[in-house]
């Protein structure tokens, strides 16, 4: 029989509205335990590891944030660049403007990269290894995030508060208050363009094959990579990198904390960096859903989802379904089948090389330098659903003699 | 030129079908079809494929 997504019918329901709402609660693994989806105030939540996967890639779904904007009843440069960039097309022009970034973001760009980022590293435990204890965001993933964007665009390291604050003010645009914050938003929309402006014409000027001279590359044939499509280009790769990261890095320092036996394996083994970002993202992703919308209706395991559908992947849940993850512990030493930390399908994270070179560098060094890390205080949290982690991390640590 | 995919570790992203579509394509089911043996003057798109593979699951001999 074939239910429709529209009838309560017997499926769980999950409160996303409530700020207490916690993507890791018994409710949420009750919910998967007795159905693959659940109904929430938004739509529908997908909450098993094979729906996630085959609905990541879904031909019947579309990314499902296109229309922020427009639902919350803004224009303007934020608005605009929105619509136009990367993640809210489809089809033949989403292909078009994908072929044109991938060599920028391709795994061998990120090869020369990766002494910068340890580099960064090393400078930014310097400043508080002795001390045996700081606040891990401001401290180190904040800058640490927003260093390794000054690195990818060739910028000096110290641009990163400047980027980091206009970044903020961006992500005010993703929030509840976005129509009341929009002055702030487009005034770094506009500062965050400017800044794009400027790397352009700094690399027409002087050709090269970083980030940013590859992406100028592309924008030669113009029919391919407009000029406005290279900004957006670039504005979205700067916006969507700072954030994710810091978030990402502050969720891994409070997952280890908790894991005192990974944090000293992995200060034995740095090889098992690149497992340790993975294995963090699959417990403990900072992206817990990602959304879709049916383009039109369709069924889908015997439920009808109606045309316009909003559908919350959750990645989280995906992660840690007992039934692809048996014995689910945290082992950065186990072999696991892939997270959708960094979504999946056609709008899978264009930047995921990058983030987890730049992570596995991070931790494996983080986990030599500071050692016996915990909590040194209260840390402060976003709401544990949506795009989550640490607002302040205060940790203590042995002191680096 | 030839073109290996480990299907054990592919997730069916498609990015290999939109960074060189005259080699990958879905099947009306949504399985991945490729051609294994590919003239050489793909060989740039298949590349860009390779690398832009999330899983990094393909391989060109």
């Amino acid at each position: 029989m074939t239910l429709s997504a529209l009838d309560p019918g017997t499926a769980p329901y999950l409160d996303l509205s409530d700020p207490t709402f916690s993507i890791r609660s018994e409710p949420v693994r009750q919910a998967r335990a007795a159905s693959w989806y659940a109904r929430t105030p938004y739509g529908l939540a997908v909450l098993r590891y094979d729906d996630v996967q085959k609905l990541l890639r879904h031909p019947k779904l579309r990314q499902g944030s296109y229309l922020w904007p427009q639902h919350n009843d803004v224009t303007g440069k934020f608005a605009t660049w929105w619509m136009s960039m990367l993640l809210c097309q489809e089809g033949d022009t989403h292909a078009r403007l994908r072929r044109m970034a991938n060599p920028a973001f391709s795994p061998k760009l990120i090869a020369d990269l990766l002494p910068k980022f340890q580099a960064l590293a090393g400078r930014l435990i310097d400043r508080f290894a002795k001390k045996g204890e700081c606040d891990f965001i401001a401290e180190f993933s904040e800058p640490y995030a927003t260093g390794v964007i000054c690195d990818l665009l060739g910028l000096p390291f110290e641009k990163w508060r400047e980027l980091a604050d206009i970044a903020g003010d961006m992500g005010l645009a993703l929030g509840v208050t976005f129509k009341r914050d929009l002055p702030i938003i487009e005034a770094a929309t506009e500062k965050l363009f400017a800044y794009a402006e400027e790397l352009v014409a700094d690399r027409r000027a002087n050709p090269s094959d970083d980030f940013i001279g590859m992406l100028v590359k592309a924008n030669a044939d113009k029919a391919q990579l407009s000029d406005q499509e290279l900004l957006d280009m670039i504005v979205l790769a700067i916006f969507g990198g700072i954030d994710t990261t810091r978030n990402q890095l502050g969720l891994a320092m409070s997952v280890f904390i908790d894991h005192p036996d990974q944090w000293a394996l992995l200060a034995e083994r740095p090889e098992l960096g690149k497992a340790a970002v993975e294995e963090v993202m699959r417990v403990r992703p900072t992206v817990t859903w990602v959304t879709r919308a049916a383009t039109e209706t369709f069924t889908y395991n015997d439920l009808e989802i109606p045309q316009g559908t909003t559908l919350h992947l959750f990645s989280q849940s995906a992660g840690t379904d007992p039934a692809v993850f048996p014995d689910a512990g945290f082992d950065i030493t186990a072999e696991r089948k892939a997270h959708f930390g960094f979504g999946g399908g056609a709008h899978h994270c264009l930047g995921h090389f990058i983030a987890r070179g730049d992570m596995t560098e991070a931790l494996k060094l983080l986990a030599r330098r500071l050692r016996n890390p915990r909590l040194n205080g209260e840390a402060q949290w976003l709401p544990d659903s949506g795009n989550t982690g640490a607002i302040s991390l205060p940790i203590a640590f042995d002191p680096e003699a | 030129m030839k073109v290996h995919v480990d299907m054990s570790i592919c997730l069916l992203h498609g990015q290999c079908v939109i960074a060189a579509p005259e080699v990958f394509s879905f099947d009306d089911e949504g399985q991945l079809q490729w051609l294994a043996d590919v003239d050489d003057g793909l060989r740039a798109d298949v590349e860009a494929a390779a690398d832009a593979c999330p899983e990094q699951a393909i391989r060109i001999d």
